[in-house]
């Protein structure tokens, strides 16, 4: 039985930017808005498209994910033939077998996969973009034009074109020209990653790309501009609506906030497009006495006594009475004690902030600011000073700054 | 593991004092506290004691039921052996009336094919209309360790007694010496109406029973056999609501406000697990206030809640006030409108600038998908 289309995941990447958040965990398992992890974005856009066969191709740290997309029942993917699939690297007889050199690499290893499917076409997307897409608008496009890859792009700003891969395109948004990161860019469609390939065609570009030792077998380096070389039809397919990167500290906290503006950006409480996720059954939350919550999320399993302004909460966070939690991400079982002060900070899972403790500051009359992050499981003692952009990735006495 | 014990809940009942909340289904599948359905919590009992084998008794009104349970496989009951039967009356010939069950021993005789097939050697039978974190695991070495025939659980005698509840005298070594059913003034325990016993010993009953044309499990075998059985008792101490009316149960539901209460009820060892939901997080609008309340996932609040109790979905709109209510799943309180002591059902429309207040001794029920 054949698939039309199969999606491979690129869930691998060491997300070393977000490296407090990522020493444990791969960057698609990083927790997003309250309830989610960000690689439940590109999962449930699958389902939602009715694409049921996606493999996860995962190699750094793939335990915590591992265990989080398990079966794939909450995604509905848990089906008996296709649903989804953890690809890690492995051993092939007579070969001495690698870890994934990069992208395409990671396609060509699991070629066999894909293969068991024989599908016409093959969707490839990045485990940490926060957006919602119908995949299969996509493909009637890339149908349409009856193109060997469709890549997804975004408007962006021209100022801000030199940050992102800028396809240039003719009249008809056939691509003519890829260039990565242009120093002048001459188009504003920047590439979201998203790639639909026919099958036969990125097959042959595969094998081609393998055999070249000096490839560094990238899709946006390598596999793009061969088939632009070769002259084969690449077509972009312009994407509106809400899509972020979050490979970085200040793009993850930046699209956190965006989630508690409703009406714009993505709307979670949609029903329309649900973004499904593996969530552990918890109590409702509790608001104590003396609670004050405004424009904030908060998730099952909290405990608030204090006080949560412009903020995140996932599950079973307390924030205790006297506390004050301002524009920050708390992530699941991190503990702000009585009379500290969290402010613009990532505290992440099970971090303590002990009592009387100020971590992270507004963004007022300090050079060099940025967003604090605590990473999983650290302790900040009682009265402990944390500045500004600081990462803290061990447990501060008491009394202690950084 | 725990492989020697397999568990029967009664869910066959709809209680017709809980008036709008068994319209639409039975008692053990009355939403509480926020999240759960009252079978959650003796499923999850059961589940914890590590027994991997459930029968559901229904009969009629479970669609709901049905629907929440599914495969069971939210309390790991989905099993290629054995895990979770829901068990409708198909092998029962009914003698009098058709509507419901009779009683507990009616119902086994309704399922006794099921009761034959039991693979383990002890059967522990319970209701589903109890939100109890009752550790069965310990229950079960009790009985053990008692040589008792039958153990029945029970809780002391509290200052405020539940309507409908048998009690039991203890003698000295736990035995139960009486048992009062229904008793106009309580007195000794609390009958918590869960039993362990063998399946050779409930067999034997139900054949005895059913030869009789006996119904009711307290009456023809715990007082009827007290002096020819060794019935023992498990006292538990620890926090237990049985639903049976409307206003014990907005007292009840009122009770989880109470941090102790939750520490007892849900605990990190003895999860209470439920089916779950994709929700996002509850978002707090600019104005709102939320204070002394229970808040499931995916509501929206722009307006003030206090002292209440509101199920995913929910949404109380700018300018809308709410006190001392139990809002269920998809309840809206538009703008402006007021709602004190009150009990809303699923998807209940309070709209606009509307006013509705009860009283927290005779709370005002509204019937699921009203439109006030």
């Amino acid at each position: 039985m054949k698939k039309e289309i199969v999606a491979m995941l690129l869930a691998g990447g060491q997300g070393s930017r977000l490296h407090a958040l990522t020493s444990r965990v791969a960057k698609p398992a990083v927790p997003f808005g309250g309830k989610y992890r960000i690689i439940d974005f590109p999962l449930s856009n699958c389902v939602n498209s009715g694409i049921d066969t996606v493999g996860v191709l995962t190699q750094y740290q793939p335990l915590e994910l591992n265990d989080y997309i398990g079966n794939g029942q909450p995604w509905d993917l848990d089906r008996s033939y296709g649903g989804v699939h953890i690809l890690p690297p492995y051993l092939q007889e007579g070969e001495k077998g690698t870890w994934y050199k990069g992208t395409a690499n990671a396609i060509y290893q699991n070629m066999s996969f894909i293969e068991r499917y024989d599908p016409e076409y093959v969707l490839i997307l990045s485990g940490d973009h926060v957006y919602k897409m119908d995949y299969v608008k996509m493909l009637k496009h890339h149908k349409a034009r009856q193109a060997d890859c469709t890549i997804a792009v975004l408007e962006v700003p021209l100022d801000e074109a030199s940050r992102f891969g800028i396809m240039n395109v003719d009249e008809d948004d056939k691509v003519y020209e890829f260039e990565e990161k242009p120093k002048m860019p001459k188009s504003n469609l920047a590439s979201m990653g998203i790639y639909i390939f026919t099958w036969s065609k990125l097959r042959k570009y595969l094998m081609a790309d393998e055999a070249n030792e000096h490839s560094k077998n990238d899709f946006g380096k390598n596999i793009i501009p061969a088939m632009l070389d070769a002259g084969e039809r690449l077509s972009a397919y312009r994407f509106q609506g809400y899509w972020k990167d979050v490979g970085t500290i200040e793009s993850l906290w930046d699209a956190n906030m965006d989630m508690l503006s409703i009406e714009s950006n993505v709307n979670l409480y949609a029903q329309d497009w649900p973004i499904f996720s593996r969530t552990p059954t918890t109590p409702p939350h509790f608001t104590g006495p003396n609670a004050s919550i405004n424009h904030s999320m908060i998730t099952g399993g909290c405990e608030v006594y204090g006080s949560v302004e412009n903020s995140i909460l996932f599950h079973s966070v307390t924030i205790e009475e006297g506390a004050d939690v301002r524009y920050s991400i708390l992530m699941p079982g991190a503990v702000v004690k009585a009379g500290a002060v969290v402010e613009y900070s990532i505290v992440a899972q099970s971090a303590v902030i002990g009592p009387g403790a100020q971590v992270g500051a507004p963004p007022v009359g300090q050079e060099n600011w940025g967003i604090t992050v605590v990473a999983q499981g650290v302790h900040v003692g009682a009265d402990a000073v944390v500045t500004p952009r600081s990462m803290v990735t061990r447990n501060m006495k008491g009394g202690a700054a950084v | 593991m725990m492989n020697t014990l397999h568990g029967i809940i009664f869910s066959y009942l709809s209680n017709p004092d809980l008036r709008e909340l068994t319209q639409h289904r039975n008692t053990c599948s009355v939403p509480y506290g926020g999240r759960f359905r009252l079978i959650d919590f003796m499923l999850s009992n059961m589940v914890n004691a590590g027994v991997a084998d459930v029968g559901l008794i229904a009969h009629t009104n479970y669609q709901s039921l049905l629907d929440h349970i599914g495969s069971g496989k939210e309390w790991d009951l989905s099993r290629n052996r054995g895990g979770l039967r829901i068990l409708p009356p198909f092998g029962y010939v009914n003698k009098i009336r058709s509507d419901n069950y009779r009683g507990r021993m009616d119902a086994l005789a309704g399922v006794y094919s099921y009761l034959q097939n039991i693979k383990q050697k002890y059967v522990v039978l319970a209701g589903g209309d109890v939100a109890v974190n009752l550790d069965l695991r310990e229950m079960y070495h009790a009985h053990k360790a008692s040589g008792a025939d039958i153990t029945v659980a029970c809780t002391p005698l509290s200052d405020n007694p539940t309507p409908n509840s048998d009690y039991f005298l203890l003698d000295d070594d736990g035995r139960v010496s009486d048992v009062l059913l229904q008793p106009a003034v309580p007195q000794g325990y609390e009958s918590l109406e869960v039993c362990l016993l063998s399946k050779e010993l409930l067999l034997a009953l139900v054949d005895h029973c059913t030869a009789h044309n006996i119904p009711s499990f307290s009456q023809g075998v715990l007082l009827s056999m007290r002096h020819k059985l060794n019935i023992h008792a498990y006292t538990f101490g620890g926090y237990v609501a049985r639903i049976r009316t409307v206003s014990n149960y907005f007292t009840h539901s009122m009770d989880l406000l109470d941090p102790q209460v939750r520490g007892q009820l849900f605990t990190a060892d003895r999860p209470i697990r439920t089916k779950e939901q994709s929700n996002p997080s509850t978002y707090y609008g600019p104005h709102s206030k939320s204070v002394n309340s229970l808040t499931a996932d995916g509501c929206i609040i722009e307006g003030e809640v206090d002292n209440s109790i509101l199920f995913r979905g929910v949404r109380v709109e700018q300018g809308a006030k709410v006190s001392n209510c139990i809002l269920m799943q998809g309840t809206v309180v538009e703008s402006n409108a007021m709602l004190k002591c009150a009990i809303a059902d699923k998807n209940v429309v309070v709209s606009s600038g509307r006013m509705l207040m009860g009283h927290i001794t005779y709370p005002l029920a509204i019937a699921k998908n009203e439109i006030v």
